[in-house]
């Protein structure tokens, strides 16, 4: 992230956004209705070449936020303001079908699962052109040149373009979701889970390729996925969410050599780490039970049940989403009321022990060799 | 955590005077299809002690998960075991070496088992000896939970089954020892839960009952394959500990199966990296992270995002892709992708197993290594370090 790019309005930015899906109960719906607040009150900004990261367990809203805003749901309230080409800001929530339209092009997804997302009967050139067919971008011969173009950018060689996708394997298959995302010249790709599917070579692959298409293209990232170390590779700053709400929002450093909710120290402790060295530094913060299901909701802050560090506010007050004091320019923000007393111990402060920063130096050290 | 870790120092010392519990010798497993042969397993030795934890790593195809089904005769036809041994250190004095088998074939490796050692790859796999392995002696627990529990019948009842196949015991003492086994594994009310159905339950309770399931005989080894991927990242730390704790206080032996391998660094005491059917190398857990030797292995680390410091750094990549199991490269099956390979040498000859022992024994299948005392000592051939 550059650094005016801070100072300029957001690309899109999401106020107050929720989203309440209504559900039958019981035996084909005879037992009535009930609603399941699956996003609550979201404020997010997302600026102009970031990456964003979202982060939380299944079940936290993470994926309905993302589609949200894709307009695939209609949020049932908030805004999502997007700050158009010519600087116009435009609230995407209150649009119909036709008037989206020529957002669809601007704001992509790429898809978790490849062979599920990728028709079986239709060509590469088919899917990956469908997008400007639909928008009536391009057609003919230069539809097909900027197929092989896109099909180039993401590494695969344009003659594989009659090809259909069982031709290809999981790593190449994300390819050409990606390829497909990028072929309208977005200004904003959401990735859903876009390496969670894939194995450990294929998916640095993955990473490495969309970091370089950020670079070449300008891209903006809305990055979903439950993986922290993918997260803080990749991102420019996260948000943490839980329970249909974002928890706690900062740079990606900050947010893991600092946390300042209980709930992301939790996530970050219970992360395995790639060195059986830390096992004995490590110290973990045991989360009671489990995730409450969304449809009945505890009082108060939404946390407590599981919350080491509850105290009898918690449990009647909510707190608010609010800025943490002594932070730099970039705002760090936290959904809890001991945000600014509580000592939550990240992820830096175990891995720079002293017994395993030698450990790091002598690895290194050999890696050098090497 | 702290006890955890004491424990995995002082083991390797108690593991050497003992002898190994479970010796896999060169297994393989390949699936006849009409359009070709598939060597899922090729040659795949692995070693586990008593009270250890072995994990078991590599991509998708690599043929982890068919070598912990081949050690307990479950490949499902046209997969079938054609070469190699399991053997399985029942105990000398197990009723299972005195019992009568209806099958020849039973019989037959019943009267060659030595020292109470069996090889279960000898075994009928419909025979009664097996069966009398499964479940009781070696017990194993799937990813999907949901898929492989049963979602017509209770928890309880599953469990109650499955003591009763094995053991000698009334349907209410049964009961009591399921009510039991749930209450270890954690799963609040116990005596509630035994009769609720699985789709009662959440993915990492689940997961618990299905523990609870292959942990009620008290077997001497559990096989784990991928149990907390499909689960959140906090579900997965309880797991983990959870099965951490169980295994102390059985003193039973884990062979653990993931692709992860922050899994890996958290719960093993020795890994065995897979890569197409072969095991590239096995060793102890601290060799592994700090010291590989194998080229594959050292790809696979880098290539890994890490929490801390480093995180910002560029990826490594392992260039291409596992190659298509209908054409596997010939000599190592890993020189397509390798940095290192050596063109005349590496794409004709199937490496040979190198053995040295310093602290946990290791094992590299590479060619860059001229000899075992070249393992030993790190050096690789001259042509490459050039």
């Amino acid at each position: 992230m550059s650094e005016q790019a801070v100072d300029t309005e957001p690309l899109l930015a999401v106020r107050n956004l929720s989203m309440r899906f209504t559900v039958g109960r019981g035996f084909l719906g005879i037992a009535g209705r009930m609603t399941v607040d699956a996003v609550t009150g979201v404020d997010l900004d997302v600026r102009e070449g970031e990456t964003l990261g979202l982060v939380g367990e299944s079940g936290c809203g993470k994926t309905t936020l993302g589609r949200c805003i894709l307009r695939a749901y209609r949020p049932t309230a908030g805004e999502l303001r997007y700050r158009r080409d010519d600087g116009t800001v435009v609230d995407l929530a209150q649009l119909n079908r036709a008037q989206l339209r020529p957002y669809r092009r601007q704001i992509r997804t790429v898809f978790q699962d490849p062979n599920s997302s990728l028709n079986p009967r239709m060509t590469l050139l088919q899917i990956v052109g469908e997008p400007l067919l639909a928008n009536d971008l391009a057609r003919g011969d230069e539809l097909r040149d900027r197929v092989a173009e896109a099909l180039r950018m993401v590494g695969l060689r344009p003659e594989y373009m009659h090809r259909y996708p069982h031709a290809f394997s999981g790593g190449e298959r994300q390819r050409i979701g990606i390829a497909r995302a990028l072929i309208t010249n977005p200004r904003l790709v959401i990735a859903d889970e876009a390496v969670s599917a894939l194995d450990v070579s294929i998916r640095s692959q993955i990473l490495n390729l969309l970091e370089d298409l950020q670079e070449q293209l300008g891209l903006t990232y809305i990055f979903v996925s439950h993986d922290l170390a993918v997260i803080q590779h990749l991102c420019d700053r996260v948000a943490v969410m839980y329970l249909g709400r974002i928890v706690e929002q900062a740079p990606t450093e900050e947010l893991f050599s600092r946390p300042r909710h209980p709930y992301t120290e939790a996530l970050l402790s219970a992360l395995p780490l790639p060195d059986p060295r830390l096992r004995s530094l490590k110290k973990r913060i045991p989360l009671r039970g489990e995730v409450p299901d969304p449809a009945n909701q505890p009082a108060g802050c939404t946390f407590h049940p599981r919350c080491p560090y509850t105290r009898e506010r918690c449990d009647t007050d909510e707190p608010a989403l609010l800025p943490v004091t002594d932070t730099g320019h970039v705002p760090h923000l936290s959904r809890c009321h001991y945000a600014d007393t509580l000592e939550l111990e990240g992820v830096a402060a175990r891995t720079l022990e002293p017994t395993s920063l030698r450990n790091a130096e002598k690895t290194s050290g050999a890696e050098e060799v090497r | 955590m702290n006890h955890m870790s004491d424990t995995a120092t002082t083991q390797p010392a108690a593991a050497r005077s003992q002898p190994p519990l479970l010796e896999v010798r060169g297994l393989r497993t390949r699936f006849e299809l009409p359009e070709g042969v598939v060597h899922a397993v090729d040659g795949v030795d692995l070693t586990v002690y008593p009270g250890q934890t072995l994990c078991v790593v590599g991509e998708s195809g690599c043929g982890k998960s068919v070598t912990a089904r081949s050690i307990l005769q479950l490949v499902d036809p046209p997969g079938r075991i054609t070469a190699g041994t399991v053997n399985f250190h029942v105990g000398p004095d197990h009723p299972l070496l005195t019992a009568r088998h209806p099958s020849r074939r039973d019989q037959a490796a019943v009267r060659s088992a030595r020292d109470g050692v069996l090889d279960l790859a000898a075994l009928d796999p419909k025979g009664t000896a097996i069966r009398a392995i499964r479940g009781k002696e070696i017990a194993m627990i799937f990813q999907e939970p949901m898929v492989s529990l049963s979602p017509v019948h209770t928890i309880g009842h599953q469990i109650v089954e499955h003591i009763r196949t094995h053991e000698d015991v009334s349907k209410k003492e049964a009961r009591d020892r399921a009510i039991e086994a749930l209450r270890q594994v954690g799963i609040p009310q116990p005596e509630r839960r035994v009769d609720s159905y699985t789709f009662h339950l959440s993915g990492g309770m689940r997961q618990r009952a299905m523990i609870a399931l292959a942990l009620a005989c008290r077997p001497k080894l559990l096989i784990a394959d991928e149990p907390t991927t499909a689960l959140d990242v906090t579900t997965q730390a309880q797991i983990l500990d959870l099965l951490q704790e169980l295994r102390e206080q059985y003193g039973m032996a884990m062979l653990f199966i993931t692709h992860d391998l922050g899994v890996v660094a958290e719960i093993a005491d020795a890994v065995a990296v897979m890569y197409l059917g072969l095991v590239v190398e096995e060793c102890g857990v601290d060799e592994l992270f700090h010291d590989p030797r194998h080229p594959y292995t050292k790809a696979l680390l880098e290539s890994v995002p890490v929490v801390g410091p480093r995180a910002k750094r560029r990826l490594a990549t392992i260039t291409g892709m596992v190659p298509h199991p209908y054409d596997r490269p010939t000599g190592c099956p890993f020189h397509t992708r390798c940095r290192d390979t050596m063109p005349g040498t590496c794409d004709t000859t199937v490496p040979p197993v190198l053995t040295t022992t310093e602290g946990r024994q290791r094992t590299v299948r590479c060619l860059l290594y001229e000899s075992a005392e070249a393992l030993h000592r790190g050096t690789v051939r001259e042509e490459v370090s050039r």
